[in-house]
């Protein structure tokens, strides 16, 4: 042996990292400089909003943004006492998002949605605020807590039938909203399952992906001349995907079908880099949207309205034509914080204005510059994420990363397309800006996990090769 | 002043609350990014000190230990001969057994017509074949696995 070996980490060094080493203190003077402008852009927009509102010139109440401050302030100490180094610009980023969503929660009307706690009644905002802390928490609870990756790993199968279990309890005992069934309630707790159903998808199509990456992307199957993907070993996927496309699809829930089905795409096109199986996706999906068009009057309202909102302005392109006119009255720099959304009867133009909409409210009132500055969060969340994919220590953590990324950016384009008429409008919140608990729960767990792949102060622990195991019996090791 | 008599003072301190507002979300992403291109430049500046690692996962009697691993160069041969970047001290192993390349962006392999072949995942190599990171190369009684880098610290 000329060339040698490198010492492999010893027993003793091994399990001191997974008995965790050390904790030291790092500083993240970038997430504190960001987050600072973060906090004097939301106080400077709670200003010009409570000065809109009240007619001159005040701070206005400022309890809710300077308890979410606040929250954000521990998480960052958080992180910083631990000693993780994970990335610093995603936190000031999805705080910029919730706070905006605060703003425009505690602007929108109040008595959207109403909730009763122990005799107090709670409004829109202060119920956003308390889904917005709680994801936060979430969010820095699982960025500190998650070391290993192996609990997502090795149970794949194990979370593609809780995710399917999830979604049929939806089906047996879920209830209607806006005429689709999506929530399931557990006594006084209503949520969404399909939103966390999304991220329990990416973990299940990741480790699949890694494990069988190899022949996706080098095999194939002959039909007469064609070389087709092979689509045998396709089938696993295949199955849950349409296991959990059927579901949704069923509960009128088409964004997201449509979301699910984009992510699976996409990821499988990172994995294997064949530009086959996008092609083959579209086909299929074009084929399946014809096929839907003619048999399901949801899609064919949707498609219709899409096409030409004015053949009924009055019913069913009423929301459509609104948002239209809020981004239009909005213009460049939009009316200002609550100085826009004219109402019709006492309740806002827009129906859902507060979740699905909340775009077209953003478009009206910070005008084209605010509602690109949004959209500009969303790329640098991208950004963010596919640099954690880029430089994952392996196949599955990148798809990971990669999967968990698509999540958020595909499901912000699908809305936000939705709104603009650019796509045909399937309901799907806003990430980390619509109201909705399960919406904020679902992408903190997104983000939590991203930051905690992120983490370059802890070396993953090693993956589990039972192969490997049945030859280091053999093999010779050196002291 | 005077210009500004004919202006409502709360309605312009209003005007300059909005736009300072529509500033702040726009300062906000020029800090973020500067950090992102500070981030990719100094991603882009630092070369790898390597390209990719072996890692030993079955050896013979006296060969390497299983778990050991060698750091790729650009240009990697495997073979008994001493002169190999890699030599193995093995009887079913040629002189000039076979050569890693990176080309580009991937790692390539080629046998160079050794008496026993190589194998990349079980399959025996013809001419030149791509090696994908976690691939289990068999060169003689020594099986190795293509692995990542490992990542570059940040300074």
């Amino acid at each position: 042996m000329t060339a040698v070996p490198e010492a492999r980490p010893g027993r003793a060094a091994r399990s001191s990292l997974r008995s965790g080493r050390a904790i030291r203190p790092a500083l993240r003077r970038r997430e504190l400089a960001l987050l600072l402008i973060v906090a004097a852009t939301l106080l400077v927009g709670h200003a010009s909003l409570a000065s809109t509102e009240a007619g001159h010139l005040t701070l206005g109440n400022l309890h809710l943004l300077a308890a979410y401050l606040g929250a954000l302030l521990v998480v960052h100490v958080a992180f910083i006492v631990t000693g993780r180094r994970m990335d610093e610009i995603l936190l000031p980023v999805v705080a910029m998002l919730g706070g905006v969503s605060l703003l425009v929660m505690e602007r929108l009307p109040q008595d959207l949605v109403v909730q009763h706690f122990g005799g107090h009644a709670f409004g829109l905002a202060d119920l956003q605020f308390g889904w917005l802390i709680l994801s936060l928490g979430l969010l820095g609870a699982l960025a500190i807590l998650v070391r290993s990756d192996n609990w997502l790993r090795l149970y794949k199968y194990t979370w593609a039938a809780a995710g399917i279990a999830l979604l049929l309890a939806v089906f047996v005992f879920g209830r209607d909203v806006n005429g689709a069934q999506l929530n399931l309630c557990v006594g006084p707790i209503c949520g969404q399952p399909s939103e966390l159903v999304k991220v329990i998808l990416v973990v299940f199509m990741a480790g699949y992906l890694a494990d069988n990456r190899e022949l996706l992307a080098r095999a194939s199957t002959r039909v007469g001349p064609f070389r087709l993907p092979p689509l045998p070993y396709l089938v696993p996927m295949g199955a849950m995907l349409g296991i959990a496309l059927g579901v949704v699809a069923f509960q009128h829930d088409l964004g997201s079908a449509l979301l699910y089905f984009l992510v699976f795409l996409f990821l499988l096109y990172i994995a294997t880099a064949r530009l086959a199986y996008v092609v083959l996706g579209l086909l299929v999906f074009l084929a399946g949207s014809a096929v839907l068009y003619e048999v399901y009057p949801v899609v064919r309202l949707r498609v219709d309205i899409w096409l030409n909102p004015w053949a009924d302005p009055q019913g069913a392109g009423y929301q459509t034509l609104r948002a239209l006119y809020a981004f239009g009255s909005g213009g460049i720099l939009g009316t200002g914080l609550g100085a826009g959304l004219p109402s019709a009867g006492g309740a806002p133009a827009i129906p859902v204005i507060e979740s699905d909409f909340v775009f077209a409210a953003i478009g009206e009132e910070l005008g084209l510059i605010g509602a690109l500055a949004i959209l500009a969060c969303y790329l640098v969340i991208a950004e963010r994420g596919m640099r954690i994919a880029a430089t994952a220590q392996d196949e599955f953590r990148a798809l990971l990363a990669a999967g968990l990324t698509l999540v958020v950016v595909v499901q912000a384009a699908i809305i936000v397309g939705g709104n603009v008429r650019l796509v045909p409008l399937t309901g799907i919140t806003l990430p980390f800006v619509s109201y909705g608990g399960s919406s904020l729960v679902a992408n903190a767990v997104v983000v939590g996990l991203l930051l905690a792949l992120s983490d370059r102060g802890v070396e993953p622990p090693a993956s589990p090769r039972p192969r490997g195991r049945a030859f280091r019996i053999v093999g010779e090791r050196l002291p | 002043m005077s210009a500004l008599d004919g202006l409502d003072a709360f309605a312009l301190s209003l005007w300059l609350l909005r736009i300072a507002f529509l500033a702040g979300l726009y300062l906000f992403l020029l800090g973020v990014g500067r950090m992102l291109l500070r981030d990719l430049r100094v991603a882009s500046a630092t070369t790898p000190g390597e390209l990719g690692r072996l890692v030993v996962v079955g050896s013979f009697e006296g060969g390497p230990p299983v778990g050991a691993s060698f750091p790729l160069d650009a240009v990697t041969t495997v073979g008994r001969d001493v002169n190999n970047t890699i030599a193995v001290d093995d009887p079913f192993v040629s002189t000039d057994h076979a050569v890693l390349t990176f080309r580009g962006r991937g790692w390539y392999l080629e046998d160079l017509q050794s008496t026993n072949g190589t194998y990349l995942n079980g399959a025996p190599v013809i001419g030149v074949a791509p090696l994908g990171f976690g691939d289990e190369v068999q060169i003689g009684q020594l099986r190795v696995r293509l692995d990542r880098p490992r990542p570059v610290r940040a300074a």
